[in-house]
């Protein structure tokens, strides 16, 4: 509303100004060439104080005024051309209405097409102080990172912050904050053990050399830490030692208190265990797949990578005239001709799908 | 709030532009003094709502509002408050913004002071240039839109190029755009003569300080921006002759030569015709810069934009101003009355003779900035003009232009004596030639062309001091009466005096680091020292730094004369800004009066050692220094509020010869 308020008042205020010389009843305007006599005479003056200063002789003087004098008489003669004024004619009456009622049509026109009245401005400040039930997550952690790099010494904090980031997907600063922690406060098994957790993650769930690194360190602290144990199995595992790893596991489970969640995640740790998914699962997993990516493209069919993969994914499962179907479908999404739908087709042929063109 | 507020401001000025370019001007055909006077308020008014808008937009970036996508895409919370205001023109959107604020800032201040003008002349110099604002103001709100917003805002921006994140963008584009804008005065002047279809004693009056203040803001504007480029770029050098560069020194050069000519049209009435299409082409040329810098045709560091719908629509506003302005100057220019006569020696010849030379020489940049473009265009292929074509080009045009300066001034209106002028001005070639042959046999005795450069410096310095002292009257009259005269001297006088000796200067800055420039690479190790010109460069070490917004690796280093004395550290480094994920080289430098020892770090060896790039830079610093006296010089000038007659000389029939020469 305060927007509205100021927008119309800057309209009309502006209108107002223009206003003011239209409203003068008086057209007339000055015969210019007063102003050029006047410049003439300014310059005869400036020659008098020149003389006065000795920066010119009398001779030169006497020249100069001779030619300024010449330009007046020159201009006098002509005096009587280019008179302006005279009566107000209605013309531009008529001008001056036409500029004053554009203002307001140009300039509500053209902001209500650009503008976004509705939208307050979002200084960075007020929103890292608003109230944090409205704020979002990334809010919440843009809050917890402007305390931390007030406050670099907060180990707490980072090993508050140090989870979220984890939940989040942001594994490489997991890692640095599981590290911040320890470097600030000191290392604990829990601390080592994200951070080679987050240092997996971050590598596709490889538990590398680093990461290895961490969960040994852990271990050495305490021995029963369970995180550790795990990744450090399923590095074994990874590095080929079916057998070894299947072993610490069961160890594992045997140590295991009955109420603990890990008995879950170790009991298909070690089914998994040198066996790949069953060949059933994995078809119902790619069906389950496509039909979603199906529905997804059938919402918003403007993503060329989407239909490139559900026809792939059609020709992969053996149902060629679904894939038609799905390539048919795209080019009409995209309009048959459009690069977009040259490019599915392209990839369709390559297939061996049948395109009429 | 405030940023829509901004936002409709802007659209408001638009409108209100629009009326200007079209109201005053048919008041001013049809004779309506009300519709003349439309003029003032609008001018006032659109530069009140431009600076509200500018202010709406600066106040987003202070507060870091990242629902504004201008600021979300170039500016980041951690930025130091100097680089979140600066960052308002980092980028091509704000840029715009601030362009159209300084020119809407040159109309207002035609509006206030240009009442003693005739109606119709201020009428149509102010609609024109409401025509040249609603170009541009379309240009923005169309393609451009610094107030486009984000709904919901990232909660962290991408920062700003972190090159740009330095004191150089305080000042460099301001004052470059005080320069290319305070050119568009001119132009709407010209221009409005051209649709009178005269030009009277005031136009003549009016048209010089607009060229002087413009002339001297852009001679502050390209060399900041040289400067910047000399320590910020990490490469050593102030001029590359890169598009860019040349597209602001173009507009410089025909800017010189509108300068001058304007002066004999104050003074003599005399090539009025030749000055208003200076005026148009040295407009033009500031609207080409804008071009090749905003439309992506060229790629270097000033390229922001390179949206090709935006460098379509500039290069509409560019056909259409440049073409309009030329298609009215050759339907009109016979109308205007052509000036006095003159002699072919005496100061005007000599001030021809400075646009002749500056002309062609500005043709020849172009050609030489423009030649990779259009042979890309016509056969695809990719080639550089670069340094050496300049070099052979150029550099014979400027050298006879140099040496001609002194003798311009001494010489009288109308008709001069060369051989009088001659020799008043044997004791600054005298000076000039000892320094030379001093140069060439104790300082190097390399180069013949260094001692030539360095002769030609001094004889611009020493000429410029004779005139000063011819002026006064030194050797003519008693010392008192000389200072008398020579405090009573116009200022005028004084500023062409400091603006031919700062072009020495500059010259003698670029002709000594050219010719005498040592530089040394080595792979150094913490300990290691090297010896550059005389001074023994120790490396300390590598030290990592904490900046706001960055970190960066310090390369310190530590300096000794001959003498073994040490004499201070030089710190230069490597930065890393994480935002942009961009790394950045801070060049370390050293000055010893006026030359400098400038070290940057190059990449780490293999063996630990880092690689160091050492120059030794003989009296650098008079390249900028030299600029901004001929800055100082145009300021000075400027202040002169006298009005100029050139008395012309006598005829030498004339009994007296006059004892004096002929004042400014």
């Amino acid at each position: 509303m305060v927007f509205w308020i100021t927008a119309a008042a800057l309209t009309f205020g502006v209108c107002l100004v223009l206003l003011a010389p239209l409203a003068r009843g008086r057209t007339d305007a000055a015969d210019s060439r007063v102003h050029e006599i006047e410049v003439y005479k300014d310059q005869l003056l400036e020659i008098e104080r020149d003389m006065a200063r000795g920066l010119i002789t009398s001779g030169e003087a006497e020249l100069a005024r001779a030619e300024i004098g010449r330009k007046i008489i020159r201009l006098s003669d002509a005096r009587d051309a280019g008179v302006v004024g005279g009566k107000p004619r209605a013309v531009g009456s008529w001008i001056g209405a036409i500029a004053i009622l554009s203002l307001p049509l140009v300039s509500w026109g053209l902001y209500a097409a650009t503008g976004s009245p509705g939208y307050p401005g979002q200084p960075l400040q007020a929103r890292l102080q608003s109230d944090p039930t409205q704020a979002s997550v990334d809010e919440l952690i843009a809050r917890a990172e402007a305390h931390l790099a007030a406050n670099p010494d907060d180990a707490r904090g980072w090993d508050v912050l140090a989870p979220i980031y984890m939940r989040l997907g942001r594994y490489g600063d997991a890692a640095t904050a599981f590290a911040s922690a320890s470097r600030l406060d000191e290392p604990t098994a829990a601390r080592l053990a994200g951070e080679g957790e987050a240092l997996a993650a971050s590598a596709g769930g490889q538990i590398t050399a680093d990461a290895l690194e961490r969960f040994e360190r852990a271990l050495a602290l305490s021995p029963d830490d369970v995180r550790s144990r795990y990744f450090v199995a399923l590095a074994a595992d990874q590095a080929g030692n079916g057998e070894q790893a299947r072993q610490m596991w069961q160890d594992m489970r045997a140590d295991l208190p009955q109420e603990s969640p890990w008995h879950g995640v170790i009991v298909a740790a070690i089914e998994n265990e040198g066996t790949d998914a069953s060949p059933g699962a994995e078809a119902e997993a790619i069906e389950t797949m496509v039909a979603g990516l199906a529905a997804r493209l059938e919402a918003n069919a403007n993503d060329v990578d989407g239909w490139q993969q559900l026809i792939r994914s059609y020709m992969v499962l053996e149902r060629p005239q679904d894939a038609q179907a799905a390539l048919d479908r795209a080019r009409a999404a995209f309009g048959p001709g459009s690069p977009e739908a040259g490019h599915l087709v392209a990839y369709g042929l390559s297939l061996g799908l049948e395109v009429e063109q | 709030m405030i940023v829509e507020i901004g936002h409709f401001a802007l659209v408001l000025a638009f409108a209100l532009s629009l009326v200007l370019s079209v109201a005053p001007l048919v008041g001013a055909r049809i004779g309506d003094a009300r519709l003349m006077g439309i003029a003032e308020p609008a001018s006032i008014s659109i530069l009140a709502l431009i600076a509200l808008s500018f202010a709406a937009l600066t106040v987003a970036y202070v507060q870091s509002d990242f629902s504004v996508a201008n600021v979300w895409e170039n500016s980041h919370s951690a930025k130091p408050m100097l680089y979140k205001i600066t960052g308002v023109w980092g980028n091509h959107e704000g840029s715009m913004l601030l362009w159209i604020l300084i020119l809407a800032a040159f109309a207002a201040l035609v509006a206030i002071f240009g009442r003693n003008l005739p109606a119709t002349l201020r009428a149509n110099v102010l609609a024109v240039q409401g025509m040249i604002a609603a170009a541009f103001l379309l240009f923005v709100l169309a393609s451009s839109n610094p107030f486009e917003r984000i709904n919901p805002p990232p909660i962290e921006g991408q920062d700003l190029n972190p090159i740009l994140q330095d004191i150089g963008l305080a000042i460099h584009p301001p004052l470059l755009y005080l320069g290319y804008v305070g050119f568009s005065i001119c132009f709407s002047f010209a221009v409005a003569a051209l649709i009178e279809g005269r030009i009277d004693a005031a136009w003549a009056r009016w048209v010089r300080p607009w060229t002087l203040a413009a002339w001297a803001a852009l001679t502050g504007g390209i060399a900041m921006g040289s400067y910047w480029a000399y320590y910020e770029l990490g490469w050593g050098g102030y001029w590359f002759w890169d598009p860019v560069e040349n597209a602001s020194f173009l507009p410089w050069l025909s800017g010189t030569a509108l300068l001058h000519s304007a002066i004999v049209m104050e003074k003599r009435s005399a090539l009025k015709i030749w000055t208003v299409l200076l005026a148009i082409l040295t407009f033009s040329l500031s609207l080409l810069g804008t071009f090749l810098v905003r439309s992506g045709v060229l790629t270097s560091v000033h390229a922001f934009a390179t949206d090709p719908t935006r460098g379509v629509f500039i290069l509409m506003i560019l056909i259409a101003f440049i073409g309009g302005s030329l298609a009215l100057f050759a339907f009109r220019a016979s109308t205007l009355t052509a000036g006095g006569v003159f002699h072919p020696i005496s100061r005007e010849g000599g001030l021809v003779l400075n646009n002749l030379f500056l002309t062609t020489a500005a043709a020849t940049v172009l050609v030489g900035t423009l030649w990779p473009l259009l042979v890309e265009a016509v056969s695809g292929e990719k080639i550089s003009v670069g340094a050496p074509f300049f070099n052979m080009t150029f550099g014979p045009l400027i050298v006879p232009l140099l040496l001609a300066v002194p003798f311009g001034p001494l010489l009288a209106w109308k008709r001069g004596d060369l051989l009088a002028v001659s020799q008043r001005l044997f004791a600054a070639f005298g000076v000039s030639l000892a320094i030379a042959l001093a140069t060439f046999f104790i300082v190097d005795r390399v180069s013949a062309l260094a001692a030539f450069g360095i002769a030609v410096a001094f004889w611009l310095v020493f000429g410029a001091i004779t005139d000063l002292a011819l002026k006064s009257g030194v050797g003519k009259v008693s010392a008192p009466v000389a200072l008398r005269r020579f405090i009573g001297l116009p200022r005028s006088v004084f500023g062409t005096a400091l603006a031919h000796a700062g072009l020495g200067l500059t010259t003698l800055g670029i002709v000594a680091v050219s010719a005498l420039e040592v530089e040394r690479i080595a792979v150094m190790q913490p300990g290691d020292a090297m010896d550059v010109a005389g001074y023994e460069l120790r490396f300390d070490g590598i030290f990592p730094f904490e900046g706001p917004n960055y970190t960066e690796e310090q390369g310190r280093f530590t300096y000794s004369d001959r003498s073994g004395r040490e004499r201070g550290e030089i710190v230069s480094a490597k930065r890393f800004y994480p935002a942009r994920q961009m790394p950045t080289t801070e060049a370390g430098i050293a000055s010893r009066g006026f030359s400098q020892l400038y070290v940057a770090l190059g990449d780490r060896a293999p063996d630990g050692g880092i690689v160091v790039r050492a120059w030794w830079k003989p009296q650098v610093l008079f390249i900028w220094i030299g600029c901004v006296a001929m800055m100082l010089g145009g300021a000075i000038s400027l202040l002169d509020r006298r009005l100029r007659v050139g008395a012309p000389a006598a005829r030498r029939a004339t009994p007296a010869r006059p004892a004096v020469e002929p004042a400014e």
